[in-house]
């Protein structure tokens, strides 16, 4: 699943990031790599981007780029 | 002061670390702005003296990372490898230590001497946050001093630990960070291939190896100049493979992982939290303020408040500052017999240094207003919310501020895109901004569609040329964005940082930074134009004409008239002949050879002359065309201007629209013209930007013209 199909208030697990260069860098650079476990806080008012939470950190990005980051629900990580 | 006294420092660290007020808490007044060589990235630098020693602290620009993508992270390595400073400090966010902690790794892989700075720790404290100082120094191998920039504490326990590490008194351990063991055999091949390289010499080659491993272009290049590039090549093949098969991932994934993977061991070492986690009070500013149905309105106010502060409380100071320069002017003229010098001094020079410094006041409060937003965590939610719709059109969130901004003046608009942080998305905004509408071509508009418009009418035609430049100025991006300016887009990838009340003095540093950097920088290139529009406008002089004024003056003192008959006939004949020196002069001239050019247009010689001029600001078209028509400059100028206008036959409906649409869309005036160069870092955008821009007016006046011809 993508990081984009989540819905505001559910908690996943990143599993891979897919973006290429200066995306990505960014993306893990902001401490988003596989296993960071993050909640969805919010979804700007006119419905992009969508905004994060992981770390103490609050993180925006666009739709577009959460389009490249595949993550776990967390009730699919208990589940498991 | 003594060589050996002087110690050169450099603050590092994250956007949001308090890393300004820091700058700020140190160097006090000593302060200076530049930009780092050959970008336009700003270099802040100043010094203090201390204990005997002259410290000189650079301000880095705040990165996450030392990757080199944005200009502020290549700008940053570039001067850490190549001008490496005595000391290097990283300022951390004591409350969000585990995502600056990044940065502090890519120090350590350096190996440069560096000392942590741990900031904010009154935050820290409030927050129950508890940080183990001598296990985090263990671990990271450098030393930490705590401080708060904001209270004042822990700087001169940082300045005496900046001294022992200059002079060599404690040295730094320097810790590796170690990554996988497969990577590390990786490491260590290309570690050793790189040392047979002499060139290479002066980088650290496990820092290159690292590099190399992570696919960093900016390394690449230097490292594949040389011979042994064709063994690493092979060896980070290979590398690759085995990355691929291992963990079905790639060496530069792997080696962010494991960075990051020290910093939670780290963290779970040596930061405790040790009251529980309340909501903070972004989180609740948070939900109104990007709240579904609030975010919007919010966002617009604020952006109505930040216009109103630069424009509406500017325009007094505006006001002042142009009155005082009148004075000046009036009080020198009788002063000057010969009237070539006192033209040169009161219409050349006083009319330019006047024309430069005006946007002064609204340079100033609108980088009084924006750090405010900046330093205060605004900004990001500012992006956050609009961007849905800058994006639509190719660009960031950011670009929005400083696009309104330009309703009001290009100039501090233009200098406000340093918060975009992609060239490609600056360089698109720069080149919108001229097309949202200026003040300055207000009175061009109020001019026009009063005189040929029913006031039911004019303010519809006024709304239509307003949105006709947004639209452009939208067109302008989607075609650059799709065109010459694809790559690199911006990645929207932002903290949203918690909020925080600025400090005082790292609000009005921007501004005033902002503002020397505009008169140091901008402020010559300006007042050169202005110059040279002046003197284009006044020269060549006709001396037939001077006599002819003479003449004609002893006439009337002569002919027996009354005082009042003869003012009305001396000011008259003076409105005339200045006419007609306009005509005779370079503009004149210029007007007059664009006639063939322009007249498709609707537009004479006349009005050529008027966009001639009107280049050096756009409101001098009206008073440009004042003298042409021999109006006087009077309270009632605008009122006899408009019924001449009306009366030309050479001026219709049609024409007064397609002139708005020209004055709306082309060329910015010289001094937006400079302020753009200097952003921009070259001309040759500048130019083509001005001959686009010329075109798009010509194409668009010409069509609205023979429409207007057909219709009205």
């Amino acid at each position: 699943m993508r990081l984009s199909e989540l819905k505001v208030g559910e908690k996943a697990e990143v599993e891979a990031v897919k973006a290429v260069g200066a995306v990505r860098r960014r993306i893990m650079d902001m401490g988003l790599i596989k296993g960071t476990e993050f909640q969805v806080i919010r979804v700007a008012p006119l419905g992009d981007p969508v905004e994060i939470a992981f770390k103490g950190l609050y993180l925006a990005l666009r739709k577009n780029e959460a389009d490249g980051i595949f993550v776990t629900t967390m009730s699919d990580v208990t589940a498991k | 002061m003594d060589n050996s006294n002087v110690i050169r420092i450099a603050l590092a660290g994250n956007p949001n670390c308090g890393k300004t007020s820091l700058f700020n808490a140190l160097t006090g007044a000593h302060q200076k702005v530049g930009n780092f060589s050959g970008v336009t990235v700003e270099k802040h630098e100043g010094y203090l003296d201390y204990k005997g020693y002259r410290i000189t602290v650079v301000d880095l620009p705040g990165i996450y990372s030392l990757t080199p993508y944005s200009p502020e992270e290549i700008v940053t390595r570039e001067y850490l490898i190549k001008e490496p400073p005595d000391v290097v400090v990283n300022v951390l966010e004591g409350p969000n230590l585990e995502r600056n902690l990044l940065l502090t790794t890519q120090l350590m892989e350096l190996e440069i001497d560096f000392l942590v700075a741990l900031n904010m720790m009154d935050e820290v404290e409030e927050k129950g946050i508890v940080i183990e100082i001598k296990q985090l120094q263990q671990l990271l191998g450098c030393h930490i001093i705590p401080t708060s920039a904001k209270k004042n504490t822990g700087l001169d326990a940082l300045l005496d630990h900046i001294i022992r590490v200059a002079q060599k008194k404690i040295t730094i351990r320097k810790n590796k960070l170690f990554f996988r063991p497969e990577l590390e055999l990786s490491v260590d091949k290309i570690t050793a291939l790189l040392l047979h390289q002499k060139e290479l010499k002066n980088y650290n080659p496990r820092w290159l190896a690292i590099k190399l491993l992570e696919n960093d272009r900016a390394v690449y290049h230097e490292v594949q100049q040389y011979p042994v590039w064709l063994k690493i090549e092979l060896a980070l093949q290979e590398a690759l493979r085995e990355a691929e098969q291992l963990h079905d991932s790639e060496p530069e994934i792997l080696i962010t992982e494991d960075r990051h993977a020290f910093i939670r061991g780290a963290m779970k070492e040596c930061v405790r939290q040790t009251s529980a986690i309340k909501a903070t009070a972004t989180d609740y500013i948070d939900m109104v303020v990007l709240n579904r149905v609030l975010g919007l309105p919010i966002f617009l106010l604020v952006v109505w408040a930040i216009f109103q502060l630069t424009f509406t409380l500017g325009s007094p100071i505006m006001d002042g500052l142009q009155l005082l320069f009148d004075t000046m002017a009036s009080t020198v003229e009788p002063l000057l017999p010969n009237e070539t010098l006192r033209s040169i001094i009161i219409d050349g020079i006083i009319a330019g240094v006047g024309g430069v410094l005006v946007f002064l006041p609204n340079i100033v409060l609108l980088f009084i207003g924006l750090s405010f937003l900046e330093a205060s965590g605004y900004m990001a939610r500012a992006a956050f919310v609009i961007d849905r719709v800058m994006h639509r059109f190719g660009l960031h969130g950011k670009s929005f501020i400083p696009m309104i901004t330009g309703f009001g003046c290009s100039i501090p608009a233009i200098m406000a895109t340093r918060t975009l942080k992609s060239r490609t998305d600056r360089l698109v905004t720069i080149m919108i901004i001229p097309f949202m509408s200026c003040g300055a071509k207000l009175p061009v508009y109020v001019l026009l569609t009063a005189a040929f418009f029913p006031p039911d009418v004019a303010a519809n035609v006024m709304f239509g040329i307003y949105l006709l430049g947004v639209i452009v100025g939208l067109w302008t991006a989607l075609i650059l964005k799709k065109t010459v300016m694809k790559s690199d887009s911006e990645p929207f990838v932002m903290e949203l940082p918690p909020y925080r009340w600025p400090t005082f003095s790292s609000v009005f540093f921007q501004a005033k930074i902002k503002a020397l950097m505009y008169l140091k920088k901008a402020g010559t290139l300006i007042l050169g134009a202005v110059l040279i529009i002046w003197a284009v406008s006044n020269y060549p002089h006709n001396h037939v004409l001077d006599a002819q004024f003479a003449a004609e003056t002893a006439r009337i003192e002569q002919s027996g008239a009354s005082d009042t008959q003869r003012q009305a006939l001396t000011h008259a004949l003076d409105l005339r002949i200045k006419s007609e020196q306009l005509e005779y002069s370079i503009a004149g001239r210029i007007g007059k050879v664009l006639e063939p050019v322009i007249k498709p247009l609707g537009f004479d010689w006349k009005i050529g002359i008027a966009l001639v001029t009107g280049l050096a600001a756009k409101e001098v078209v009206v008073s440009t065309l004042g003298t042409i028509y021999s109006i006087g400059q009077s309270n009632d100028t605008d009122v006899e201007l408009k019924s001449i206008l009306r009366n030309d036959p050479s001026f219709s409906q049609a024409t007064a629209l397609s002139l708005m649409v020209f004055v709306l869309l082309y060329i910015p005036c010289v001094a937006a013209i400079g302020v753009m160069k200097k952003e921009v870092g070259h001309w040759k955008p500048v130019v083509l930007y001005s001959i686009y821009s010329l075109s798009v007016a010509w194409i668009l006046s010409f069509i609205v013209y023979r429409i207007a011809l057909l219709m009205l």
